[in-house]
């Protein structure tokens, strides 16, 4: 039994756990516009605590958990904010390095840059963390009114995520014993993922055979709509837990369009 | 009953009468006729001229090499041929009273249940009470329904706690356990499964077993199932039919299908001895009827190991108080090196997390030379050793030493060069696109002249008998020769250490026999060690010089294969069942300590004990 991957639904009983899917997607996607838009390091400082509280404080996920899953997008970012702040010009310099100067607006942008980024990724583990998909699609279909076909094709591929992820650590084990060694550079990485696409979409295509044969056996499909067992339901709390994070985006983009918010910065003088 | 024959008029002996027809017979649940089958864009036909009638409350067994058209034949069944795989389909073909041309697979759903090989392909949901509920669901049955058959179902197979969890957590047997689940809260007439046990450990194979007869013998449920495992399932199904190049060869009651050897032809046309997939009790039986040059009659033929028992206890009366004339024989133990061991572990632990050890100090030294085979229940830890042997799981230092290295302090590529390993889906190890490149590759890589290469390419693909196919795409090979073409890379490397990770899942018999051959002669000629990781214990008491049982993540057993057969408390707790031929002997031993002379791992060495 291999190391369970972290992205990937793991029931639970946390305050997170226990919200309705479509708050936590309404969640997400608010934190992912709010990272998006804010391009001032102190707002996407507050976006991340508020993500990472979220994590460890309501989903009960740890910081080793945290990590584990997302240790390659944070290199990845240290690096963008290396190289941003390295690079980009300003007018306030804070101190040299190597001979070249290191300007207070350059580190701002760089850095929030970086945790823009860093914040949407960990955003998305939360969800995923704490929220079944199986729920979200049929969330989908009792409150969005999405044809629960389409619903099921969306819960599905966010079910097989984890398993293609695992066959892709077993070919390249298996592909490793044989001798390849990882690839380096563009034209290596390329040929190591044609090595690596064939076994994986013979593989994929015979295990998603599988699953239609499966699902068409049980009548999926048969009629235009479907019960429904246990549809989750969002509670007024919810409802006004979304009005608040609806209101956060539009006042944050509002903010951007009338030019309020410029007035603070981590690195760069007021 | 029919030999050969097309038209299948079989009248069962139904345990459990089901629904009968006018003329006081069961009814006609599938009336098949003349039935062909082309998939699109094959040149020749997978069905071919299939007939058969199956009553209501038949459990009936499909056998036959692979690719003899069983698995599509059970796909017609349901009507997923022709409606969701498309090809030509010729004949009639009736099931439940309804033309399977004219009706659509949903429509199917509410009488007929398909149970496919691989539970995790299969399953939809990620918990169980989901997925149980998910069938009912879409045939807009109401929720309290739908509850309370989910809870019948659960509990019907054995989990009737396990609604609320994760299918992530649950065993392969427990898995595909939730599978047949999920089609029986449908009630279904026709339960159709497609090797169900294909990827179970002994125990996961023999609760699934157990479901499947209480189903048919308590609720008179028609079984259709095709299953390579036939000791444990022999004496519990009503009727097997033989299929060979897409007909029906053999439709009659199991007595009289397992009574004489049968032939057969594999995917690639070779001919193979079908009794290689006859439950073992039965072959036994054969034999020594064979042996002893008196005529066999199917109804004393044996299913199972009491019946064995029985079967060779009037043998011997007959044949008299005449001692054996011969002894136990002493199995030498394969030539191991008298130097240092090939492989060293020393108490090694290990974990994915933390929390949840899966190695606990496990310590064992593996010779030059011999089949060892590594054996355990789902989840024992066996895959995750095998795999601290190769560098895929990183092991801290000075607990591994192959050839006296540090294998932690070795490269993977040194580390290729000295163990081969052949994974589960032999897909997963091919690296170009030709069948003589994928075998030269390795070759390639460690710097071989070409003219090495060739040779040495050309000699192995002679060995695995792939020499014919050497331009052809890996991936368009069939699964057994897939299979031949995985070892066949590891083969050309002569490794010291070759490890095979379940290496006969979805194989015939034969085809498992073959690879076994081919392992026995690395051993014998390159001195390769082998260590198979496996469930098939009849290829373990034919073929393993050793046997190693893990249980829990910690070394249970390790010595020969009689020896563990012999420790029923040791194999309960590992899950583990002996071959019944080990069974039958260890009896008869006891009861005739004068003729039959300790256990025996074989049937030929049996039958020769008994007759002298």
């Amino acid at each position: 039994m291999a190391r369970a991957t972290v992205f990937r639904f793991q029931s639970g009983n946390s305050v997170f756990h226990r919200l309705d899917p479509l708050t936590k997607f309404a969640w997400m996607l608010s934190i992912s516009f709010l990272a998006f838009g804010a391009y001032i390091a102190w707002i996407q400082i507050v976006i991340t605590l508020v993500v990472l509280t979220t994590a460890v404080g309501f989903a009960g996920i740890s910081f080793r958990e945290l990590l584990r899953g997302t240790w390659v997008f944070l290199v990845a970012c240290l690096s963008f904010f290396v190289i941003q702040t390295f690079t980009l010009p300003g007018t306030h310099e804070i101190f040299s390095l190597l001979g070249r100067p290191i300007y207070a607006e350059s580190a701002d942008y760089a850095l929030a840059s970086a945790l823009r980024i860093y914040t949407i990724i960990l955003g998305s583990l939360v969800f995923v963390r704490a929220t079944d998909p199986r729920e979200l699609a049929i969330a989908l279909v009792t409150q969005m009114h999405v044809p629960y076909r389409i619903a099921y094709a969306f819960f599905i591929a966010l079910r097989i995520i984890p398993t293609i992820e695992e066959e892709i650590k077993i070919i390249r084990s298996a592909q490793a014993v044989r001798g390849v060694d990882r690839q380096k550079g563009l034209a290596g990485r390329m040929r190591e993922t044609k090595r690596y696409a064939m076994p994986l979409l013979v593989g994929a295509l015979r295990r998603a055979s599988t699953m239609v044969m499966s699902m068409e056996s049980r009548g999926f499909g048969a009629y235009p709509e479907r019960t429904f067992v246990e549809a989750p339901r969002m509670t007024t709390g919810a409802r006004i837990f979304c009005g608040v994070m609806v209101c956060c985006v539009v006042g944050w983009y509002t903010a951007l369009a009338t030019g309020l918010v410029h007035s603070f910065y981590v690195f760069a003088p007021a | 009953m029919t030999e050969a024959g097309h038209t299948a008029v079989y009248d069962p002996q139904v345990r459990n009468e089901g629904p009968v027809g006018d003329n006081g017979n069961p009814v006609v649940l599938v009336d098949i006729e003349d039935l062909t089958y082309t998939y699109e864009g094959q040149p020749t036909p997978v069905l071919n001229g299939v007939s058969l009638k199956i009553r209501e409350g038949e459990f009936v067994l499909i056998l036959g090499p692979s690719g003899c058209g069983k698995s599509t034949f059970l796909t017609v069944l349901n009507g997923t041929i022709p409606h969701t795989l498309k090809g030509t389909l010729k004949g009639t073909a009736t099931v439940c009273a309804k033309s399977v041309p004219q009706t659509k697979v949903s429509v199917f759903a509410r009488e007929v249940g398909m149970v496919f090989q691989d539970p995790e392909a299969q399953i939809i949901n990620t918990r169980v009470r989901d997925e149980v509920c998910f069938g009912l669901e879409n045939l807009c049955r109401p929720p309290h329904e739908i509850l309370a058959r989910q809870s019948e179902a659960l509990a019907f197979v054995g989990l009737p706690d396990a609604g609320d969890s994760s299918i992530f957590d649950m065993s392969g047997g427990q898995k595909q356990r939730v599978s047949i689940a999920a089609v029986l809260a449908a009630r279904p007439r026709l339960l159709v499964l497609d090797e169900p046990t294909a990827n179970l450990d002994p125990a996961g194979m023999a609760e699934v077993f157990a479901v499947l007869h209480r189903l048919n013998r308590d609720h008179g449920t028609t079984i259709v199932m095709v299953e390579h495992r036939v000791d444990e399932l022999a004496d519990l199904v009503s009727r097997v039919v033989m299929m060979d190049h897409g007909a029906v060869v053999f439709d009659g009651p199991p007595r009289v299908a397992f009574s004489r050897p049968r032939v057969a032809h594999s995917e690639e046309a070779q001919i193979i001895r079908s009794s290689a997939w006859f439950p073992q009790a039965s072959e036994f039986a054969v034999d020594l009827a064979a042996a002893a040059d008196i005529s066999l009659n199917p109804a004393d033929l044996p299913l199972n190991v009491a019946e064995g028992i029985q079967f060779a206890e009037r043998f011997i009366q007959v044949l008299g108080r005449r001692p054996a004339t011969t002894t136990i024989p002493v199995v030498p133990p394969h030539e191991a090196s008298a130097t240092r061991p090939l492989l060293s572990i020393r108490n090694l632990s290990f974990a994915y997390e933390r929390q949840s050890p899966i190695l606990s100090d496990v310590s064992l030294e593996l010779e030059t030379g011999g089949i060892v085979a590594l054996l355990g229940q789902n989840g024992s830890g066996k895959t995750t050793l095998a795999k601290c042997l190769i560098g895929i799981n990183p092991v801290p230092r000075q607990t591994v030493w192959l050839n006296g290295k540090d294998i932690a302090e070795l490269s993977s590529r040194e580390l290729s060069v000295e163990v081969g390993y052949v994974f589960q889906n032999p897909d997963h190890q091919f690296v170009t696109d030709q069948v003589d490149e994928e075998v030269a590759y390795g070759l390639r890589i460690r710097g071989f002249a070409d003219d090495a290469v060739a040779k040495s390419v050309n000699e192995v693909l002679e060995i695995v008998d792939l020499a014919r196919y050497r331009h052809r795409s890996p991936f368009s090979l069939s699964l057994g020769e897939r299979r031949r073409l995985s070892v066949a890379t590891m083969m050309v490397l002569e490794p010291h250490l070759l490890v095979l990770d379940e290496p006969t899942i979805g194989q015939d018999y034969e085809r498992a026999q073959h690879l076994m051959g081919l392992m026995a002669r690395l051993r014998d000629r390159y001195g390769t060690t082998v260590v198979m990781i496996t469930h098939d214990m009849r290829l373990v008491a034919e073929w393993a010089d050793r046997a190693i049982a893990l249980s829990a993540g910690s070394i249970a057993f390790d010595g020969r294969p009689a020896d563990l057969f012999a420790q029923s408390r040791l194999l309960g707790e590992s899950s583990l069942m002996p071959p019944p031929i080990f069974d039958i002997s260890t009896a008869l031993a006891a009861r005739h300590p004068g003729r039959v002379v300790g256990s025996r791992l074989s049937v030929p060495d049996l039958v020769q004990s008994i007759i002298g």
